[in-house]
């Protein structure tokens, strides 16, 4: 676009033009142009530059409209025309005058009229409007101008100038306002003058073009295009549009009809012509938003023009004109997109509809690169016909731009005088070839493609912009620039490769393998070849059939071809000096002397070439015993190829070992004091697995895992291939629909799916007994000692370490503090490691503290000392159980079999061992009070004691373990910060009561019993807790436990009336005996105390049914009754209810306390001692 | 004319590409199938650009080069046909109903198709077609095959892989 010339690549600004009063110029210039829309300015300082300026060319203009229609048209459009009516002819002439020029004296007014007479011939032939502008000086204030010049002057000049009123215009530079109002008059009269000026013109020349009043059609062509500038000069754009467009379509009709010039000439003007009128479409159609139009109408003409491609011998001017063509458009698309930002996407209106891509300016870049490729190609076609008939002269030098657009003459110099001389075809073609030949086209290409590529890629079109990528590397390789052509195919092959466009990739594999020979990489050269040579092209070589010149310097893609990349690149790695047609540059053939390194992970694009695959039979495998390893190896190359020596490196490098080629002679270089194997053949057949089976054998333990398969072929190529599992392994993903039998790299189908690189080696089997000799479930509370014996039957511990776990059984975890149980507050842990004690420190006791490396509550490390073969070591495990609970005892021993850590492995024995923990003895109590005698208690509170009356507290013991256990001793302790308030009894007497030896077998009972008698009222008495001392019953005198039960604290309150009951323990049937109740109050008041008796029908009774009494502060109340039995056998006396008024509280005795035996007769008595420990009470026995 | 018919996969990979031209401009036309691929991913991305063609599996005109119009079938399995014709002055509805072909309304054999199978496989597609009739319960349009992979072109579902 830029090489247009600047007229036509903007829109006509109006001209006008200034004479006179130089000094208001510049003023007036820079207002005009900054006006909306702009006005340019022509500036004649006085009037006598007039004539001079314009004299001359209104003569030539005139000579041109005015031509004998009769003679043919030399051109079509003028190259000077529009630059002449933008720069040269304005549309309004101002002249200046000032105030005192016109009210001045005579000779002044003469001067005037004489400058306007000679500036009205010379704008009459053009109609140039005329604008007189009276400038007042900067000093007058009169309120009007009238008053300045007078009305008789004034009337004057507009005769003279033959003007309107309003076409005299005053300007008045005074203050700002006014200077400002002036300018603002100016501009306003100079844009008004200047559309009427334009409209006047176009519709002159329209009307000619209405009347068809031409002899030629270049006439038309030459009318439409001004009808149009003049449109675009008053901004009509709809006008100058459709002028445009007739110019055009008038313009492709003379394709044909047109005989003025030589054949050549005259196709390159229309093209030249119909470029600048598309162009001018174009612009106008984009600048008005209408894109998808714009686009419409570039189709068109790019249909309409694509054919019509001139003489062979020129044909590249064609394409060179079709380039620039689509290399405009896409400028002008870029720049309006920006502009308008929103594209309106594709327009359902027109006729045909438009795809995403012509909205894109990308690919408008890319299409005048392909032209100009063309343009290159069928330039350098006729350069060679050129030469070959005889080169070129030096004619070509003198020839340059005619008078019209798109024609060229030679420039003769006659006498000073330059002349214009027509040109012929020959001529001209050679003076295009040589013009031709000063641009760089590759340049301008890749240019061009790089703006395409950068463009689609910004739009996330990545195989367009990847296809420009390729054209763009071509052109870099062409140009021998192989260091961007590589770096580009790299890119591109590579997206070519991950969607498996195997056609695709060979044309760029060819170029970028091309550009490593010819830059010397041997290295890249040989990968790209052999990735080549392993490409699946053969299968569709009898459908597709390439041409060669197309495909690159690779060739067409089939199998032969791969088979001949395959011999070239192994003669060079054989180092077969002269073998492979390595072109002019020598550099690869001495660059190939070294070794050659290939590496082959598992992403790389060279696993086509040699995949191997690596299985070990067994996944885990004993130290030091022999285990099987499959290698296999499989290549996609299209000839076989020999393996001379193969290694496979592990992670353990003493595994690592060499299989030789048997055929090959054996080279000794790099494998001192590696195992070697030796294979009968090591041939790659393609497509075939080649598998080989050995034994590897491992000491140490932990994970043996194959890292690298080692291929070395001919003398100079190494590759290094990245073992993979067959279990994981990917397809090859270019081969995968390729027609192939599908073969295990195994033998064993099974082996191929499940099969790992990798393997376990396990530890050395351990020579040492560890045994946990612990018997039957623990006791909460006791110190349960675990035995643990090392005997060492084979081996010698060295640093032995004995770790101890203990765990839960049913949760897993370690004894944390987060257990649930809230009352696990004065021990975290419910089982703890308390210590471990060794038997045999005797004699050094120290010694043995300091093995003890680490106890925590749950977890122990302790040290073994050394062991000779045959010594045996214990020690013994504390565990105490704090909660019933079953837990996991875990042990194990780590040690060294050697003296040596370093060189040796460790070896771990493990022992575990569930032991329940289970609770030996349940303590429980019981308050009772004395026989029949009943104190009232007021308060709710439970239990509550009466002060100063003694109660009875049982104290029962059960064993609920299923071994028998001795009691040694059962007592009431008070904690340390508390005193005893109240006197204890024992049953038994004596204040530390020793049990002596009391055995409780399974399930039995001990029960104590305790009399309490509170000295004080306390609302929680402090009764202490019940210690019992016990132990299992065994030989070995094991240590106490001493099991404490914590009493509740009791209620101590003083009863207000207590209720002793008195009856006898039998009665005789008829015998009257006394049941009697004593209530005494116990408080300084007076208690009112009602009681009633209910009927017995086994009973007669004497007293009172219901009474009510006083009973008067610290005194008793006796109430006797006097009953005889009816009835014998158990009965149930009167019920007696006592209530006391003061209290509302109503007192009944218990069914129990109020039944009686009555015998038939009085009976004789004995008194018997029960002996039975359990029940001590004496009780009645009848005897006959 | 139609001078090529390719069947890309859904991972964007050539199953089956044809051209019927004189071999000079098999690898450009290889080139052109490729990148139209752009497009057929911009389709699928942005629905609301292309407009009435929302619902369709025709994708219609894609690419338009400078010789050749490029046209685009996209199948529920993802699957590609496209189409690319030398003929620039065809109408869409034309190129639609040699689509259509191949769509599940039709019962007409896509010719392109067709071809393959009677060039390739002419002796083993009857018995195709009746063993996946009777196992498949389908009608088959065409079918042929790639590496280990039977791309069945059927009426009810399009293309089924196998």
């Amino acid at each position: 676009m830029e090489e247009y010339p600047e007229e036509l690549r903007t829109p006509p600004v109006t001209l006008i033009s200034l004479v006179g009063c130089p000094e208001l110029h510049a003023l007036i210039s820079s207002h005009l142009h900054s006006e909306q829309p702009p006005i340019n300015t022509l500036a004649l300082p006085d009037f006598s530059k007039i004539s001079v300026i314009f004299s001359d060319k209104s003569s030539d203009g005139k000579a041109a409209s005015a031509s004998d229609p009769s003679s043919p048209t030399p051109g079509i459009l003028k190259r000077d025309w529009l630059l002449k009516h933008r720069t040269k002819v304005p549309a309004v002439l101002a002249a200046l005058f000032n105030s005192e020029q016109i009210s001045g004296d005579p000779a002044q007014w003469i001067q005037v009229c004489t400058d306007l007479e000679n500036l009205r011939n010379v704008i009459r032939p053009k109609n140039i409007k005329l604008v007189v502008v009276v400038v007042v000086p900067a000093t007058f204030f009169a309120s009007s101008n009238d008053d300045l010049i007078s009305e008789d002057r004034m009337a004057a000049l507009r005769k003279r100038a033959e003007l309107d009123a309003k076409h005299i215009v005053f300007f008045n530079s005074g203050d700002e306002l006014q200077l400002k109002e002036s300018l603002n008059k100016l501009g306003s009269t100079f844009a008004e003058l200047a559309t009427t000026y334009y409209r006047e013109e176009g519709r002159r020349i329209k009307t000619r073009v209405e009347k068809k009043n031409f002899s030629s059609i270049e006439l038309n062509i030459r009318n439409c295009f001004k009808v149009a500038v003049h449109a675009e000069f008053r901004r009509d754009w709809v006008e100058a549009l459709r002028f445009y467009e007739d110019a055009y379509h008038l313009l492709r009709q003379m394709v044909s009809t047109s005989t003025r010039l030589p054949v050549i000439q005259r196709l390159v003007e229309i093209k030249i012509v119909a470029e600048q009128l598309h162009f001018k479409i174009s612009t106008l159609l984009l600048h008005g938003g209408k894109i998808a139009d714009a686009i419409a109408w570039f189709r068109k003409h790019n249909a309409s023009y694509r054919n019509l491609v001139g003489p062979p011998g020129v044909v590249f001017m064609h394409w060179e004109w079709m380039s620039r063509q689509f290399l405009v458009f896409a400028e002008l698309l870029e720049t309006s997109s920006k502009a308008i930002q929103s594209i309106s996407g594709p327009a359902s209106n027109t006729a045909e509809k438009l795809t995403e891509w012509e909205f894109q300016p990308a690919y408008y870049y890319q299409l005048a690169a392909n032209y100009l490729k063309e343009k290159r190609n069928a330039l350098e076609l006729a350069q060679q016909s050129e030469e070959a008939a005889g080169g070129i002269d030096g004619s070509a030098e003198s020839v340059a731009p005619s008078v019209y657009v798109g024609q060229f003459s030679r420039l003769l110099e006659q006498e000073n005088v330059l002349a214009m001389q027509p040109l012929t075809d020959e001529e001209y073609t050679r003076y295009s070839i040589a013009e031709g030949k000063r641009f760089q086209d590759s340049f301008e290409i890749i240019a061009l493609l790089k703006k395409s590529h950068e463009s689609f890629s910004g739009i996330k079109a990545k195989r367009m912009g990847s296809l420009c990528a390729f054209q763009m590397a071509k052109e870099y390789y062409t140009v021998a620039d192989f260091t961007n052509a590589k770096q580009l195919l790299d890119d591109v092959a590579s997206l070519y490769r991950s969607e498996g466009w195997v056609t695709l990739l060979w044309e760029a594999l060819g170029y970028v393998r091309e550009c490593a020979r010819r830059a010397g990489m041997v290295k890249e050269f040989v990968e790209y070849s052999l990735e080549m040579a392993a490409l699946p092209v053969s299968s569709d070589t009898s459908v597709q059939s390439f041409d060669s010149k197309d495909c690159g310097p690779a060739g067409p893609p089939s199998l032969a071809q791969r088979e001949n990349i395959h011999k070239e690149v192994f003669s060079l790695v054989s180092g077969e000096v002269g073998s492979v047609s390595i072109g002019d540059n020598l550099d690869l053939q001495t660059a190939c002397n070294g070794p050659l390194h290939l590496e082959i992970d598992l992403v790389s694009p060279l696993r086509v070439v040699l995949l191997a695959s690596v299985a070990f039979h067994e996944q885990i495998i004993k130290p030091g015993v022999p285990a099987l390893i499959t290698v296999s190896l499989l290549s996609q190359l299209p000839m076989n190829v020999d393996i001379d020596q193969l290694e496979l490196q592990f992670n353990q490098s003493e595994c690592n070992f060499i299989i030789m080629n048997s055929q090959r002679p054996a080279s000794t270089d790099g494998r001192q004091g590696r195992r070697v194997e030796r294979a009968p053949s090591l041939s790659l057949v393609t497509h075939k697995w080649l598998r080989l089976t050995y034994e590897v054998q491992s000491e140490l333990s932990g994970k043996l895992e194959c890292i690298y398969v080692v291929a070395k072929m001919r003398s100079l190529l190494t590759i290094c291939c990245r073992a993979e599992s067959p279990a994981s392994m990917d397809d090859l993903p270019l081969w995968r629909f390729e027609d192939r039998v599908q073969t295990f790299p195994t033998k064993d189908p099974a082996l191929a799916f499940s099969g790992q690189k990798a393997a376990q080696v396990e530890e050395a089997d351990p020579q040492v007994d560890l045994v946990l000799g612990a018997t039957g479930p623990a006791l909460v509370e006791e110190c349960f000692l675990v035995p643990v014996t090392v005997t060492s039957k084979g081996h010698s511990v060295f640093s032995g370490e004995l770790k101890v776990n203990l765990v839960d059984v049913k949760g897993g975890g370690l004894f944390s503090p987060r257990e649930v149980e809230p009352l696990s507050s004065d021990s975290s842990h419910h089982v703890q490691l308390l210590g471990v004690s060794s038997t045999d420190t005797e004699d050094d006791p120290q010694v043995a503290s300091s093995k003890i490396m680490k106890i925590q509550q749950s977890f122990g490390l302790v040290s073994v000392p050394f062991l000779k073969d045959g010594e045996s070591w214990s020690c013994k495990l504390e565990i105490k159980w704090n909660r019933p609970k079953p837990i996991m005892l875990f042990v194990s021993l780590g040690y060294f079999p050697d003296v040596n850590e370093l060189s040796s492995q460790k070896v771990h024995v493990h022992k575990s061992l569930q032991i329940e923990g289970k609770t030996g003895i349940v303590i429980s109590h019981q308050f009772m009070l004395p026989f029949h005698q009943y104190p009232l208690l007021l308060s709710k509170q439970s239990p509550s004691l009466p002060m100063n009356e003694a109660s009875v507290l049982v104290v029962s013991t059960k064993n609920c373990s299923e071994v028998p256990l001795e009691l040694q001793s059962m007592s009431i302790d008070m904690d340390d910060d508390h005193e005893r308030l109240y006197t204890l009894q024992h049953g038994g007497g004596g204040a530390e009561d020793m049990l002596g030896i009391s055995h409780l077998m399974p399930g039995a009972e001990f029960r104590k019993v305790f009399t309490i008698v509170p000295e004080v009222e306390s609302s929680s008495l402090v009764l202490g807790s019940v210690a019992l001392r016990w132990r299992r019953k065994s030989e070995t005198q094991e240590a106490c436990v001493l099991t404490k039960y914590k009493l509740p604290d009791v209620n101590i309150e003083l009863p207000p009336l207590v209720v002793r009951q008195e009856c006898p323990p039998y009665a005789i049937l008829g015998d009257p005996f006394a049941y009697v109740l004593r209530i005494k109050n116990q408080t300084k008041l007076l208690q009112e105390v009602k009681f009633s008796l209910g009927d017995a029908q086994s009973f007669v009774l004497a007293g009172s049914h219901t009474d009510s009494t006083f009973i008067l502060p610290k005194s008793e109340h006796v109430v006797s009754y006097k009953i005889v039995p009816l009835c014998s056998g158990m009965q149930q006396l009167p019920r007696v209810t006592v209530t006391s008024v003061r209290y509302s509280a109503a007192f009944q005795p218990s069914v129990a306390a109020s039944t009686v035996f009555v015998f038939p007769s009085k009976p004789h008595f004995q008194i018997a001692a029960a002996a039975d420990a359990e029940n001590k009470e004496l009780e009645p026995v009848a005897t006959e | 004319m139609i001078v090529c018919v390719a069947v890309v996969g859904h991972q964007n990979n050539p199953l089956y590409i044809q051209s019927f031209t004189e071999a000079d401009d098999a690898l450009k036309l290889h080139h052109i199938v490729h990148c139209s691929l752009d497009v057929v991913d911009e389709r699928v991305n942005n629905p609301k650009k292309s407009g009435p063609t929302l619902n369709e599996t025709f994708l219609g005109l894609l690419y338009p080069t400078e010789n050749y119009k490029v046209y685009g079938y996209l199948t529920n399995t993802k699957v590609k046909f496209i189409l690319v014709t030398t003929d620039l002055d065809v109408r869409d509805v034309d190129v639609r109903n040699v689509s259509n072909a191949i769509h599940p309304s039709q019962k007409i054999g896509f010719w392109a198709f067709s071809l393959l199978i009677v060039e390739d496989f002419m002796c083993r597609i009857s018995f195709l077609a009746n063993w996946a009739y009777e196992n498949l319960n389908i009608d088959l349009l065409g079918w042929f095959i790639r590496g280990s992979m039977l791309v069945v072109i059927q009426i009810s579902t399009s293309v089924v892989l196998l």
